[in-house]
Formats: C-alpha cells, structure tokens, sequence
C-alpha cells in the first residue's frame, strides 16, 4: 500500500506545480483511482454491498463522472487552460511543501506505530491541508470547484482508513447520493455562471 | 412513534407538489404539509415522554428532539404561511412557489430526521441533505450575485460539513485507540465516553465544533453568511437562519452531550474563543454597515457568539442557552420576513432610504420594532432571560474577563442597531406615505412568533418548560 500512497502524494503535488485545469482534472480522476486500489487491498478479497457500494463511489463518482462532468463543462465554456490553484510563486510553493511535512510530522503523533497505517494519516492530513490551502488562495470559481474535490477526497481517503463503523450501508448510501448531487449542483452552478455572465442584463424577477 | 413518521412524510409529497401539473396547488399543499408536520411535532413533544431509540436505533425522541421538532416545524408552518400569502398576492410568483415547495419540504424531512436522529452519522448525512436542497433556493433568476451568494453557502457547508467529518471520523478512533468497538449511535457513545480523553477525542472534538461552528456562522468561517442572507430570497433567508441553524446546533449538542459527559471543560476554550471572536466581528460589521439584511445577518453571527459562549460555560448556563437559541429562532423568522416585506415596499436595502415605517406600514414597522427589542435581549422576550442566566454563568464560572468583554460587545451592538434601525421605525418618512393594505392573514405568522416569544419571558407551561430542563440537563445544568 506505501506505493499507492505514494502515488496519491505525487498527485497531489503536480497539479500544485503545473497550474492547468486539465492537470487538475486528471489528479483527481487518479486519486480516485489510487483511493479504489487502496480501499481493494484495505478489503483483504472481502465483497460485502458496502463495499460494493465504496467501489462504485470511488471509480465510477470519483474517477470518471466528477472530472468528465467538469470536464465537459470546461471545454463547452472555452475556458483558457492555464488555470493556477494556487498563486504561482515560491512562497506559495514552499508553503505548499511546508504543509506536507506538518501532516507527516502531525501523523507520527497521532499514529506513534510505523506502518501503513501512519502513511495512511499523512497523506490523508496533506490532502486535507493542500485542498485546505487551494480553497484558500483560489479566486475563481473553477479553482474553488477543484479545491473542494480535494478536500472530499482526502476526506475519503482518511474514511479507507477509519474504523470498521462508518461501514455502516446506510451512511455509505447517503454519502454517494450527497456526492452525485454536489458533481450535479458544481455543473449546474458553472453553467448558470457562464449563462450569467452570456447576459449581463437580465431582469430580476421578483423575489419569494 | 406513528406521530414520528407523520411528521417525516410530507417529503414524499415533494415531487408530486413540484410537478408542472401540481403548480396551481403547491402554495396550498405545502401550507396543508408543513400544518401536518407542526401538528405531529406539537403532538409528539405532548404525548411521548420517553427516550428509546427506534426505526433500528436510527431515530429517538429525546428531549433534544422534541424541543427542537416543535421549534422547526412550527416555524416553517409560518415561513409556508407567508409563501402562501405572497403566492396569493403576487400570482408572478407561481413557478418560483412550486419549486420552493419541492425544495423545501425536501429540506424539512432532512431537518426533521436531523433532529430526531439518534445517529451521528446519520444526522450529518441529513445536514448535507438539507444544504443540497436549500443551496438552489438562494438563486433568483436575473440576479448573479445571488448564485454567487448560493456557491460561496455551499461551498463553506461543505467544508463545515467535510471538516465534522473528520472530527467524527477521529472521535471513532478514540473510542478504537481504548479498545473500544467504535459506533456512531448515541445511546452506545452514552456508555463509552466516561472514559479519560485522548488526543484523537480531543482533535476530533475541536474539529467538530469548527465545522459545525461554520454552519452555525461562527468566526473565523462566517463570510458566508452575511451574503448568503442577504441575497437569498426571505422566506429561505428564514429556513436558514430559523430552521437550519437550529439543525447545525442540534448535531453540536448531540456530540457535546455524549463526548463532555466525563469532561465538561473539553473544548470550552475553543468555544469561548470562537464565541468571542464572532460577537467582535459582528459587532464591527453592524457598526459599520447601511443593509438592514445585513445588520440581521450580522446579529445571527453574534447569538451564534453568545450561543458558543453558552455552550463553552455549560453547567447553569445551558438553560439560558436553550432559551436563547429557541427565542432567536422565532426573532430571525420574524425579522427576515418583515424585512422581505419593507424590501418589497421600498425597493431598497439601505438603511437610509427606509424611514417612518410605523406610519408608512404599520405591521412591518411594528414588527421590525418588536423583532429588534428581542434581538437585543429586552424584556420580557426569552432572550432577555436566556442572555441573563448565560451572563450569570459565566460569573458563576469565574470568566470574569470573558463577562467584560461580553458585556462591551453586547453594549456596542445595542447602540450600533439602535442608531441604525430606530429612524427606520420612527423617523420621518422619506416619501408620500400610501398606507398599503396589509392584512391581518399576512402578519398572523409573525404574530405567532411574537406571542411564542413574550411566552417564553414571561411564563412557560410546565410541559414545555420541563422539555427545556431536559435539554439543559443533558448538557451539565445541575
């Protein structure tokens, strides 16, 4: 598993570096990816609709619909494709290494034993700081979109790794459809946006 | 526990009442479904009286719940009946109801099932639910800002969310760094929290009052909610602010009541800071802004302030708290749909612009005048007596520095709405005064609320005052 992990860090990093949001859109499509090898070998071959269910989020959700939906989105809208998460000088660089090196000295603390287990809650921890840090210094809207998508994913790449309890079908069943409907409302708040700005002057109706 | 169903069901009308066909009907149907859902939580909070989790443990009626199911529904009978109302008189507003409808009766199952959820997990689930659904409601078409306004709410929900997550996530590992088999139900956390905090529980704690707080529109995530509130439509304005807060706060309590149950100083400090910090910032803002929206926006940042404040003392202070948190739930619905109504009249949102609204419209200036009385903690409203037990407390807790600077920030924020909202009431009006027909039908919501607010400063039934005993129990009132 320190492979994948490894892996997941590295995408993480590269879209920090080249500031394009088809780079972007892609180390998202491989975190999920990453996230769905991590979660099969988290399993140990066990097959229960739980984790079927994890499955389906993670690869057809995480890998394929999210970065297609926002992709599609994107190349409609002819949006330019240089696209910085963050500002691109060496503070934001060197602040965005600094975060890395927090999470895994935070990780040794939390998870004194070595192993995967503490890899596991670093990388987490630098996902959640990073997508932290991109939602933070982002200004436009498709920068903030990414950001988020960064945040959920360490998010879920922390739940591979906790307690049996959050297993729980029910949980897992509203947190897909929370997600199927948050990659609905990010396309139809890009569109609305791009339609927005199409027509400046239109009439504000009346309000409820 | 039928009447328990009862008052979730009216969601499954959802999608019939949001039809194309169903849109001359949906002002009635959802006026007829929030009136079923009040009357099943009135009923539930009078005739049940234990706490045993059913529906396979996911759901309970506690006094937590029974409190706030009555607080929510009753409140959004109001916000229904004003939809009604402004359906009835402005027949424009036909398509924006029928979806209103939809989304909001949506919104209410999840708020129902957050409130009555014995599940932590669960009730986060319902949270995002409710985000989901209200997020599209901010939007008025021909008017980008509020998109923007309903992006940048969804976007710091999800984070709030994403981050209580992880404060859940890490107060499972505690429980499993003990050797304890990690659960989310409440009724098993009861009897695995007495154990000594570890790292995990004390991280995990910290994160879930930060991304509650953020819901809750505590500093320093709060910028959401001014431009959400003030953009949203006022009947959503209201769900937010009346109903979803309520939400957010109930899922903070549910953890404090089961993880500070052995320690009842755990994340105290970071609520007192956040509590303070979010009375400061609202206080400079009211100061300095000229948005009568705004200005209420900026005063649910305070009492989200003393709310945390409240919640960070515990102990005596917790029955003021309630008191607080359920008498601002009926001052925000009334003054978020008063100030739709001066907005509808003037046309403006500028505090300058608005004057003599006791002459010029005599229930809305009378309301707006109300509402402020309460909002600034006058008796005889609840939120008089709820701000003097929290004060008391924090003496009784020795904060002494915290009481200070409570009290400075609490004068401030009176003379800056005073010199704010009193010439909109009472000054003399700006323009020809047309005395618009205002009926009676349109103020009874608000009246309700009003009545509902002198009772709680004044004098509460015993069945109602020992559910708010119940609650303040729960949270450490001896």
């Amino acid at each position: 598993m320190t492979g994948l992990l490894i892996a997941f860090v590295i995408t993480l990093l590269v879209p920090v570096f080249v500031g394009t949001w088809r780079t972007s859109l892609l180390g998202l499509a491989v975190q999920g990816a990453l996230m769905a090898s991590i979660a099969v070998h988290h399993g140990g071959g066990v097959l229960s609709l739980s984790i079927a269910l994890s499955m389906f989020e993670l690869v057809a959700l995480r890998t394929v619909a999210l970065p297609l939906a926002l992709y599609l989105v994107l190349r409609t809208g002819d949006s330019p494709a240089r696209n910085d998460v963050i500002a691109p000088n060496l503070f934001s660089w060197a602040m965005a290494l600094a975060l890395i090196v927090v999470a895994f000295r935070t990780a040794d603390v939390l998870v004194p034993a070595e192993g995967d287990e503490q890899l596991l809650v670093a990388v987490a921890s630098a996902a959640l700081l990073l997508g932290m840090f991109v939602l933070a210094t982002g200004r436009g809207e498709v920068s903030q979109v990414i950001g988020l998508m960064r945040l959920e994913n360490a998010i879920a790449l922390f739940e591979l790794g906790s307690a049996s309890g959050h297993e729980a079908l029910a949980f897992r069943l509203g947190q897909t459809t929370i997600l199927q409907v948050s990659i609905g409302f990010y396309r139809w708040y890009l569109i609305g946006l791009a339609r927005d700005e199409s027509t400046p002057g239109a009439a504000e109706t009346t309000a409820l | 526990m039928n009447l328990v169903y009862l008052s979730l069901a009216p969601a499954l009308l959802a999608p019939g009442v949001g039809s194309r066909a169903a849109r001359s009907v949906a002002p009635i149907a959802l006026l007829g479904a929030s009136a079923v859902q009040a009357a099943a939580a009135i009923a539930v909070a009078l005739t049940v009286h234990e706490s045993t989790p059913f529906a396979g443990g996911y759901l309970t009626t506690d006094a937590t719940a029974r409190l706030f199911l009555v607080v929510i529904n009753v409140i959004f009978l109001g916000i229904a009946g004003y939809v009604w109302n402004r359906a009835r008189t402005s027949p424009e507003l036909k398509v924006v109801v029928s979806r209103f409808a939809r989304l909001s009766l949506v919104f209410m199952g999840a708020a129902n099932f957050v409130v009555l959820s014995n599940h932590l997990l669960a009730s986060w689930v319902a949270l995002e639910v409710t985000t989901l659904a209200v997020a599209p409601l901010i939007v008025r078409e021909g008017v980008p800002s509020s998109r923007r306004a309903s992006w940048r709410y969804f976007l710091f929900s999800s984070v709030g969310l994403g981050i209580a997550l992880i404060g859940l996530m890490c107060l499972a590992r505690s429980v499993e760094s003990e050797g304890g088999t990690p659960t989310a139900f409440l009724h098993e956390l009861r009897t695995l929290s007495g154990t000594p905090a570890n790292l995990w529980r004390r991280i995990g704690l910290a994160l879930v009052v930060l991304g509650y707080g953020t819901k809750l529109g505590l500093a320093p995530m709060y910028s959401w909610l001014p431009e959400t509130y003030d953009e949203a439509p006022p009947a959503v304005t209201a769900l937010l602010a009346a109903v979803q807060f309520n939400c957010a706060l109930v899922c903070l309590v549910r953890v404090l009541q089961v993880y500070r149950a052995g320690d009842r100083e755990l994340v105290s400090t970071e609520l007192l800071v956040l509590g303070l910090l979010s009375m400061a910032v609202s206080t400079v803002s009211i100061i300095a802004t000229r948005n009568y929206k705004r200005l209420i926006a900026y005063a649910s940042i305070n009492h989200a302030g003393v709310i945390a404040i409240g919640l960070a003392i515990g102990k005596s202070a917790s029955y003021g708290v309630m008191l607080y948190v359920v008498s601002n739930a009926f001052i925000k619905a009334i003054l978020f749909l008063t100030a739709g109504k001066i907005k509808a009249h003037y046309g403006t949102k500028d505090t300058r612009e608005v004057a003599g609204l006791i002459k010029d419209l005599p229930y809305s200036g009378l309301f707006l005048m109300v509402g402020t009385f309460a909002l600034l903690g006058f008796p005889p409203f609840g939120s008089f007596l709820g701000e003097l037990i929290i004060l008391s407390g924090l003496v009784r807790a020795k904060q002494i520095t915290v009481f200070v600077v409570f009290c400075t920030l609490i004068a401030l924020t009176f003379v800056a709405t005073g010199r704010t909202v009193f010439p909109m009431i009472w000054g003399e009006p700006k323009k020809e005064v047309h005395w618009p027909r205002q009926s009676f039908v349109a103020a009874a919501p608000k009246l309700a609320f009003f009545v509902a607010l002198v009772a709680m400063g004044l004098y509460m039934p015993q069945a109602v005052n020992s559910l708010f005993r119940e609650v303040a129990a729960s949270l450490g009132a001896e």
